[in-house]
C-alpha cells in the first residue's frame, strides 16, 4: 500500500504521525477488534478512503455526567493517531465542544439524525436520569429522556460511553434519588431494539471508542450484523472486555508470588508489589487497561500505584466500596450505602455464635449428668406409648 | 460411654472418604481464608494450587462417597451389624417415625430418655443430607469465581442472580456478591463441622475410634 492519496498523507504529516505510527495503530485497532494482523492493510486503506472522502454523521449526547468520558477523549495533548479515526465523524452535537448554542443546537442534534434515519452513530455519555419522570436532568427545556425516546429508535446504533451509560455507574450509587439507569436498560424498559454498544469503565477509554468506529462504519459490521456477535451478555464487546486487569497485571508476578503492599508509604509499595491485599479490584473487573493503557498508553491506574477500583464493572460503586477494602459491606436489598456489615464480621459472628451455643450446651450436658455418658435409650417411642396409652 | 461401634455401620471406604473429606476442609479452609486476605507474604501461589487441588478432591469423593450410599450396605442401626443399602440410612425409616421432637426435646434437656431412632437420629439425617448442597454450593460459587469456569453462561447466571439479589435488582454480573456467598458458605460448613464434632464426641471418643482407625469399640470384637 502505497501513499495513494496524498490529502491523507497530509493530514498525517500535519498531527506529526508518521506513515509507520499509523500502520502501527491500524495494528492495534486490530487486535482490539479480534482481527487477524492481515486485516491491518484493510483497516488502514478504510481508514485513508474515509478520511479523504465521506463524513459519517454522528452525535454526541450527554446524560446525566460530569463530563469525565469527553475530557478523556479530548486527552490528547497534541494530535495524534486516533484523531485521524475520530474525524471522520461529523460531530453535529456534542454540547461540551460545539460552537451552537439554544434552539440551533437542539436542531442540529433533530436533523443529524432525522435526515440520517438508521445510518447516524449516537454517543451516549452520561446516566439516563428517570427520576421526578424524567425531570431530574433537563436539557434545553425538557427531560433529557426525550432525546432518547425521540432519537433512539432512528439511529444505527448507540454507543454507550462510559460506566454511567452502561448501567447507570456512579450516578447509579445508592440511594440513587435520581433513579438513574443505563441507555440499554432505558431501551429495554421503552421497548426500543437499537444496538447498544456497552464500553464501560470511568471515564471510557477514547481506544475503545475508535476500535468501535472502525468496526461499526469502516468495516460494515454493523450492517452485517457481525459486530452483535462479538458482543457478550452484557453488550460489551468481547475483545476488550473478555479478560480481567488481573490476567493482563504487570504486578501480577507479585501476586503469585505472595508479595503484597499492606499499607501505602510502606517499602513494599515502593517496590512495586501487589496491591490485593490494599483492596485492587483487578481479578474481578474484565477490562484490557493493562494493555490498551490510557493518555496515549502513557500508564494506567495499577501501573501508577493505585489498587484497581473496579470502574469496569457493572454497579461498581455500591459493588466496590469501600475500594481500598477487600469486601464491600453488605445490606441485601437496598445496596451497601444504608451502612450495612461486613461480611468477615458477619461469618465469623455465625460461626462465634454456633461455637458459643456449643459451650452452653456441654455445660447443660455436664450438669445433667450427660458429657461422657449417653443416658439410657427409651424402651418404646414417645408417640407409640402415648398411643398405647390410649387404648 | 455410648453405644458400640461396629465395622458394619462404617466400611472401611466410608474411613477413607472421612478422612479425605476432613484433609480437603482444612486444605481449602486455610488457604481459602489466606486467598481472601493473605495476612503474611509469600504463600499467594501455594495457597491457590492448594485450593484448585483440594476442591476438586473434595467433589471427587462427593461423587464417590454418593455411589457408595447407593451401592454399598450398612448397619441399619447403631451398633448392630443387621445391613441394608446405606441410602437407606439417610432418608426417613420406621425407626425414626414420629421421632423428630422426641430428639429435639431430649438436646434441649426437656426429655430425660435418649430416644430411639436407627443408624442416625433425625436431626442427624437432616445434618448430614445438608453437607450435600452445601457443598455443591461451595463449588458452584467456586467456579463462578475462577478465571477459567467464570464466563460459562451457567456460572455466569449465578452471579448475576446474586449480584441482583443484593443490590436490589441492579446488579449486573459482578464477581463481589459471589466472593461474599462463597465465604459465607465456608462460615457454613465450618458451623456444620463445629457442631458435629461436638456431638460425635460429647458421650466419648469411641466414634473418632471407628471413624479415624476403623477400632470397634463396645462389641465382643473390641
Amino acid at each position: 500500500m502505497a501513499y495513494e492519496d496524498r490529502a491523507f498523507a497530509e493530514q498525517l504529516a500535519a498531527r506529526g504521525v508518521t506513515r509507520r505510527d499509523f500502520v502501527k495503530f491500524c495494528g492495534s485497532v486490530a487486535a482490539m477488534l479480534g482481527l487477524s494482523e492481515s486485516m491491518v492493510p484493510t483497516i488502514a486503506s478504510a481508514v485513508e478512503s474515509a478520511a479523504g472522502s465521506k463524513l459519517y454523521p454522528a452525535v454526541w449526547v450527554n446524560g446525566g455526567a460530569c463530563t469525565g468520558c469527553t475530557e478523556s477523549m479530548a486527552q490528547a495533548t497534541y494530535p495524534d493517531v486516533a484523531t485521524v479515526v475520530l474525524d471522520i465523524l461529523s460531530m453535529n452535537y456534542m454540547e461540551t465542544v460545539m460552537m451552537a448554542m439554544g434552539a440551533d443546537a437542539e436542531k442540529a442534534l433533530y436533523d443529524t439524525v432525522n435526515n440520517n434515519e438508521g445510518k447516524a452513530i449516537m454517543i451516549y455519555e452520561g446516566s439516563v436520569m428517570k427520576g421526578w419522570d424524567g425531570n431530574a436532568l433537563r436539557v434545553a427545556g425538557e427531560p433529557s429522556l426525550k432525546i432518547l425516546d425521540d432519537l433512539a429508535p432512528k439511529v444505527a446504533a448507540i454507543i454507550a460511553v462510559g460506566s454511567c451509560a452502561v448501567d447507570g455507574g456512579w450516578v447509579k450509587a445508592g440511594p440513587n434519588t435520581a433513579d438513574a439507569t443505563g441507555v440499554s436498560m432505558y431501551l429495554a424498559e421503552k421497548g426500543i431494539k437499537t444496538p447498544v454498544i456497552n464500553l464501560p469503565t470511568c471515564p471510557v477509554n477514547p481506544e475503545w471508542i475508535v476500535a468501535m468506529v472502525v468496526d461499526v462504519l469502516l468495516l460494515g459490521e454493523l450492517e452485517s450484523g457481525a459486530i452483535l456477535g462479538k458482543l457478550d451478555a452484557q453488550g460489551r464487546p468481547k475483545l476488550i472486555f473478555g479478560q480481567t486487569i488481573h490476567d493482563n497485571c504487570p504486578r501480577r508476578g507479585h501476586f503469585e508470588n505472595g508479595e503484597f503492599v499492606y499499607q501505602f508509604g510502606s517499602p513494599e509499595e515502593a517496590k512495586g508489589y501487589c496491591l490485593y491485599a490494599m483492596g485492587c479490584k483487578g481479578p474481578q473487573t474484565q477490562t484490557n487497561c493493562p494493555i490498551v493503557r490510557w493518555n496515549n498508553q502513557t500508564s494506567w491506574c495499577v501501573e501508577s500505584g493505585s489498587p484497581c477500583i473496579g470502574c469496569g464493572n457493572f454497579n461498581w460503586v455500591d459493588n466496590g466500596a469501600p475500594f481500598l477494602g477487600r469486601m464491600r459491606k453488605v445490606a441485601i436489598g437496598s445496596g451497601s450505602h444504608n451502612g450495612g456489615f461486613a461480611p468477615g464480621v458477619a461469618g465469623a459472628a455465625v460461626g462465634g455464635v454456633v461455637a458459643a451455643a456449643l459451650g452452653v450446651h456441654a455445660i447443660g450436658m455436664a450438669a445433667t449428668g450427660r458429657l461422657g455418658n449417653m443416658p439410657d435409650t427409651e424402651d418404646v417411642k414417645e408417640h407409640d406409648r402415648k398411643k398405647g396409652g390410649d387404648k | 460411654m455410648s453405644h458400640a461401634y461396629t465395622r458394619e455401620m462404617h466400611p472401611l471406604a466410608f474411613v477413607v472418604s472421612h478422612w479425605t473429606n476432613l484433609c480437603a476442609m482444612v486444605f481449602l479452609t486455610l488457604s481459602g481464608l489466606y486467598i481472601h486476605y493473605p495476612i503474611f507474604p509469600g504463600f499467594m501461589g501455594a495457597a491457590r494450587g492448594t485450593h484448585n487441588f483440594w476442591m476438586f478432591v473434595l467433589l471427587i469423593n462427593l461423587v464417590v462417597r454418593l455411589v457408595m450410599g447407593f451401592t454399598l450396605k450398612t448397619s441399619k442401626l447403631a451398633g448392630g451389624r443387621e445391613k441394608e443399602l446405606d441410602i437407606k440410612n439417610f432418608l426417613p425409616q420406621a425407626e425414626n417415625r414420629h421421632q423428630l421432637w422426641p430428639t429435639i426435646k431430649y438436646y434441649l434437656f426437656l426429655k430425660k430418655e435418649h430416644p430411639l431412632g436407627g443408624k442416625y437420629n433425625s436431626l442427624q439425617k437432616f445434618a448430614y443430607v445438608l453437607t450435600v448442597p452445601l457443598i455443591l454450593l461451595a463449588a458452584y460459587t467456586g467456579f463462578a469465581l475462577w478465571g477459567p469456569t467464570s464466563q460459562w453462561s451457567f456460572f455466569l447466571a449465578g452471579t448475576t442472580m446474586v449480584a441482583n439479589w443484593f443490590n436490589g435488582g441492579v446488579g449486573g454480573a459482578a464477581l463481589m456478591p459471589m466472593r461474599i456467598v462463597h465465604y459465607w458458605t465456608m462460615w457454613a460448613i465450618l458451623s456444620f463441622t463445629f457442631i458435629h464434632v461436638y456431638l460425635a464426641n460429647i458421650y466419648g471418643f469411641d466414634a473418632d475410634r471407628i471413624m479415624f482407625a476403623w477400632k470397634e469399640t463396645g462389641t465382643d470384637h473390641a
